[in-house]
């Protein structure tokens, strides 16, 4: 068939022809649920199924990535009750200690091109990067795909963007995704697929695919996807064995096509909106009291050299606090072998247990009311890392560590020469 | 035939429903934090069988399905917005709760009194006089939410 890859992975699920707009019922891969959302799940279950067992306990996976370990009782409850059901039906539990559920999923080879997965996790799509069909969505449709391992799906239409231009010093993937939020706005890619192109997209790995791919849902994307080229499947080989990739066909259609320029100067989103985006020029000496590097959009290996690179030899500012949260356990040892812990350490910066907390606001790293914050995360609301009267910028791991260190929002490429 | 509540552009889940309410589980008191922070009388006012009217991209934001469901307890019978966040869409029909597509959301106006007639594919702003034409749900949707949502759905084994 000629397609776009959404298109290519929903008809080979589906097993016949299918309709750009079609509703359409679609087996499950993998059913994923967080120490937050789980409690609600189990809840829902049991009183719809009662002991009913799931229908195939193998795609079925806890992720514990939230309040870790417990800081409540109630929490220590949730996760308790996840654990006894996980262990009544034999489902896996990665539990405090493996880190953001997406980026634990993948390291442990359960993302498999073509899989569909469904998750209580808005930022589930960012596994497009692994070419997987991977998307946030509510308890009922955990419930129903635990229980006939199926749910429905619009087979979405896909906008196509063709990124030109190169990373200039101190660009990088996060700058390029904001600028697009920016283009796009907030829901600029409505129930749509995305799919990226152009040079410097075939050269980007894994890492800065991923930090593409969690800032699609920030422009209300379902899914994006990137060309599978070698680089690609070689990187995506050290985790699991697949036996094909899907790429678009040439004669595919999409809905909508845009070309978009890399920015020439760092992006930050201002608050209280990740499309409200400005070149560092327009912000740059706003005052910090805390930078964030981490979470699922910047949490990878890659990017804590980035800023690795930055902190070295240099010291925070006192009047800010830097904290790094690496994306999961392998990240967090392989930082630690590569000696990235100690210059964050030797900075002054704290590192925290691989997890999601400080990009909501909820756990390790909250914000004060009149306090600001630069962080690699994906969104800021107004509220989101915590008090309804904090405000929050969204920068690549260079700009926040150049911030951490001037206790201002600093531009990155000073530090790189 | 309900009364409409009118709301403006991307109005997200966090305003619809509180983060800090999360915990809660009882239908009842769900309904009564539906937009608590930013309309704290809104539960109380609401009459069985309101309709909600908005802008674009309703809904936007977390995962959370408590936001629909919030909306389904408090008695809200429908939700008209020029477009819904694709999470809270499949949300609220997951749950039972119609959501409608309407690109005239401007012209109705609070407190209008609305008639929404899927079978036909109309809505009818009685105040006004009105009529709108709406697309009819894809025939799998309208089944899930004629079954009264996904589960109950998926329960019954219509399964395509």
């Amino acid at each position: 068939m000629n397609g776009t890859v959404i298109e290519k992975i929903i008809e080979e699920k589906a097993g016949r022809k299918i309709e750009v707009g079609e509703k359409i019922l679609l087996p499950l891969d993998l059913v994923v649920m967080r120490d937050f959302g789980g409690p609600n799940v189990i809840k829902k279950y049991v009183k719809k199924f009662g002991e009913e067992k799931p229908l195939d306990a193998s795609k079925i996976a806890f992720t514990f990535d939230l309040h870790l370990p417990a800081r409540q009782i109630k929490e220590a409850e949730n996760q308790k009750a996840c654990r006894e059901f996980a262990k009544k039906y034999g489902i896996k539990v990665f539990d405090v200690n493996n880190g953001i559920g997406q980026h634990t999923l993948l390291e442990n080879g359960l993302i498999k091109p073509g899989d569909i997965i469904i998750g209580t996790d808005s930022h589930m799509n960012l596994l497009g990067a692994a070419n997987s069909f991977s998307t946030g969505v509510g308890t009922t449709d955990i419930v129903a795909g635990m229980r006939f391992g199926k749910t429905w799906f619009k087979v979405p239409e896909t906008i196509k963007i063709n990124v030109e231009g190169e990373l200039n010093k101190g660009i990088y993937a996060k700058d390029v995704i904001l600028n697009i939020v920016k283009e796009m706005g907030s829901d600029g890619a409505s129930y749509k697929a995305v799919e990226f192109y152009g040079d410097v997209i075939e050269k980007m790995n894994m890492a800065a695919r991923i930090t593409m791919a969690s800032m699609v849902t920030e422009m209300d994307g379902k899914i994006s996807f990137f060309p599978m080229n070698e680089t690609a499947m070689d990187e995506l080989r050290k985790y699991t064995d697949f036996q094909k990739v899907y790429n678009a066909d040439e004669n595919a259609e999409y809905a909508e096509e845009y070309t978009i320029e890399t920015p020439s100067s760092p992006q930050i989103a201002c608050p209280h909106s990740p499309d409200n985006v400005k070149s560092i020029e327009e912000v740059e000496g706003v005052e910090i009291q805390q930078a964030f590097i981490g979470s699922c959009t910047n949490g990878r290996l890659e990017d804590l050299r980035e800023a690795a690179r930055i902190l070295k030899g240099r010291k925070v500012k006192k009047s800010a606090r830097l904290i790094i949260g690496p994306a999961s356990w392998e990240v967090y040892r392989d930082a630690m072998r590569e000696g990235l812990l100690d210059i964050f350490i030797e900075a002054g910066g704290v590192i925290i247990n691989p997890g999601c907390g400080p990009c909501l606001g909820a756990h390790q790293g909250i914000l004060a009311s009149g306090e600001t914050a630069i962080s690699t995360t994906n969104r800021n609301f107004q509220g989101r890392m915590g008090s309804p009267e904090s405000f929050v910028y969204l920068a690549s791991p260079a700009t926040v560590a150049a911030s951490a260190i001037e206790g201002k929002i600093a531009d990155p490429r000073k530090y790189l020469r | 035939m309900g009364r409409v509540w009118k709301f403006g552009d991307d109005v997200n889940t966090d305003v619809i429903y509180p983060g800090y309410a999360l915990k809660v589980t009882e239908p009842d008191e769900m309904a009564k934090y539906a937009f608590a922070e930013v309309y704290p009388e809104f539960s109380e006012r609401v009459n069985k069988g309101d309709i909600i009217v908005a802008g674009k991209n309703f809904g936007c934001g977390s995962s959370r399905e408590q936001a629909a469901l919030c909306l389904k307890y408090v008695g809200i019978s429908c939700v008209i917005a020029k477009s819904f966040a694709r999470i809270f869409y499949r949300n609220a029909i997951n749950i039972g709760l119609p959501v409608i597509e309407l690109k005239e959301t401007d012209e109705i106006n609070e407190g209008d009194e609305i008639e929404v007639d899927m079978e036909e594919g109309i809505i009818r702003n009685v105040t006004q006089g009105k009529e709108y034409k709406i697309k009819p749900y894809p025939e799998i949707i309208k089944k899930i939410i004629d079954a009264g949502g996904l589960i109950k759905y998926l329960k019954e084994g219509k399964n395509v």
